[in-house]
């Protein structure tokens, strides 16, 4: 479909003139586009009719993975492209996002998607809403009214809801530190490879020196409350030393506590299975990136 | 309207836009370099018009050509250098990696780039770059043994 009417575009270098940007528009009438790559369609399928685009492609302070002494920075015009190809997230706490963002979609989308494009659209089924939920991350905003912090628990309040002023511009998604003996995985399950998913499970466990969890995240996407977290599954896995039974447990207790539908896709007692099944490796990953 | 200045193939042009032109309509309608395809309803799905901004494979129904303002861009017109075809175009016509043809300019787009970041790839790594890449016709076959026999044939000769 050929894009909706647009009347202006305006490419700042800075935070601030990205602001003013947006603020010299009435609310809703100037919308940020970074990778576009959900953008594009919901301005082709009228679902978004923006007057003005305000393109963050130069704004190089939202750009790049900053990491010093356990704390981590990522700009929100981080590409997936970009998570995908960084070492350091290889194991350990941050691996989730490498998993996410390694399978978005294909190597075009991902050259373009950026992750905080992702979570300020926060599409139900989409991977690093979830990734980043289940990681704990504080936000970074500016607006007209200066700059505010926001957990991702806080930002995240439903499918394509969040949080965020329409006059705001995320600008990172920061740790300040990276938990110690802490590892973290996630995986979808599509109708073909790579699709956005029907499930997706992130989780991050902390284990004490003799490996049982300490502390538990765990997070699903593609159920009707988009991005997620579920407490009594967390709780489930406290104590839990990664083995099939206790993880089994846990995974029980999440299915018992979501809202499982069904749709043309999956029916409720197949998505329960994908919970299971997903749940099952993302834990086993992230148990044992805890331990290296 | 905007003015945009972007180099294609190497030629510079200037020239002023509707905002909410796609890239791909200002480099087929405008620029009538007809082949970059459009395989979908510009959803972003079939990746026929998958070209190179700035050196990466990017699909180009999913950008405004105000986006592409001050970037350098390759279309499969600019793959072939000074009437030789590049080795990827070569194994595509040796390996019958075609059959209509439609998807193969936005696959020989894809994978040249593809090939640069992984001169060696598996079969499997290669079937997981073309997963943004419809074929309607081939089955991928000849398309993934295509992709090996150019990474080959560049492995042999130490590039183009
Ligand atoms: C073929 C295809 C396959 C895909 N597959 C997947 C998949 O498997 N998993 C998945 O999770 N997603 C998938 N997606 C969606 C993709 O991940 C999008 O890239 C992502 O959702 C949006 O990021 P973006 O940078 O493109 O943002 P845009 O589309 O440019 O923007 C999205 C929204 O965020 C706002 N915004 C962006 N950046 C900022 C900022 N810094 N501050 C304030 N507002 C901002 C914009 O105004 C807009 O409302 C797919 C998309 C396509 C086209
Ligand atoms: S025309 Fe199909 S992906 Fe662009
Ligand atoms: S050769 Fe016909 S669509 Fe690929």
């Amino acid at each position: 479909m050929y894009p909706a009417k647009i009347d202006d575009y305006s490419r700042p270098a800075t935070i601030a003139e990205a602001v003013a940007a947006l603020a010299s528009f009435g609310v809703g009438e100037a919308m940020c586009i970074a990778g576009g790559m959900s953008l594009m369609q919901a301005i082709k399928s009228r679902l978004v009719r923006p007057a003005c685009l305000v393109d963050l492609q130069d704004v190089a302070e939202l750009r790049g993975i900053r990491g010093s002494g356990g704390a981590l920075s990522i700009g929100a015009m981080t590409r997936y492209v970009e998570i995908a190809g960084h070492a350091p997230f290889a194991s350990g706490p941050f691996a989730a996002l490498r998993d996410a963002a390694s399978h978005v979609g294909d190597r075009q989308v991902r050259n373009r998607g950026t992750i905080g494009g992702s979570l300020c659209w926060n599409y139900m089924a989409a991977c690093l809403p979830a990734a980043v939920l289940a990681l704990g991350a504080t936000l970074r905003l500016v607006g007209p009214g200066g700059e505010r912090t926001i957990a991702i628990d806080d930002f995240l309040i439903g499918p394509l809801e969040t949080a965020r002023g329409e006059q705001e511009v995320l600008v990172s998604i920061d740790w300040k530190s990276a938990p110690a003996r802490s590892g973290s995985a996630y995986k979808k399950w599509g109708l073909v490879k790579d699709a956005l998913p029907v499930v997706g499970v992130a989780a991050l466990v902390t284990l004490e020196a003799n490996g049982a969890c300490s502390a538990a995240r765990l997070a699903l996407a593609g159920l009707t409350a988009g991005a997620q977290r579920v407490p009594a599954g967390e709780a489930a896995l406290l104590g839990s030393k990664g083995d099939a039974a206790s993880l089994d447990r846990a995974l029980e207790a999440v299915c018992a506590n979501v809202d499982l539908h069904s749709d043309h896709w999956a029916d409720a007692a197949y998505r329960g299975q994908l919970v299971r099944q997903l749940g099952r490796d993302v834990l086993t990953s992230a148990f044992a990136r805890a331990k290296n | 309207m905007k003015t945009i200045n972007v180099t294609i193939n190497g030629t510079r042009y200037e020239e002023t836009v509707p905002v909410r032109m796609l890239l791909v309509d200002f480099i087929r309608e405008r620029l009538a370099l007809t082949g970059t395809h459009v395989g979908c309803t510009y959803e972003g799905v079939c990746g026929a018009c998958t070209i190179h901004l700035d050196g990466e494979a990017v699909k180009s129904c999913m950008l405004l050509a105000v986006q592409a303002d001050g970037h350098e861009i390759t279309t499969v017109e600019g793959l072939a250098k000074g009437g030789e075809l590049s080795a990827l175009q070569r194994a595509f016509r040796q390996h019958h990696g075609l059959q209509c043809g439609f998807c193969t300019p936005g696959i020989l787009m894809n994978m040249t780039e593809f090939l640069v970041h992984n001169p060696t790839p598996t079969d499997d790594e290669i079937r997981q770059g073309l997963i943004g890449n419809l074929c309607r016709c081939t089955g991928y076959v000849h398309i993934v043994t295509s992709v090996r026999a150019a990474a080959d044939e560049l492995a042999r000769t130490g590039g183009a």
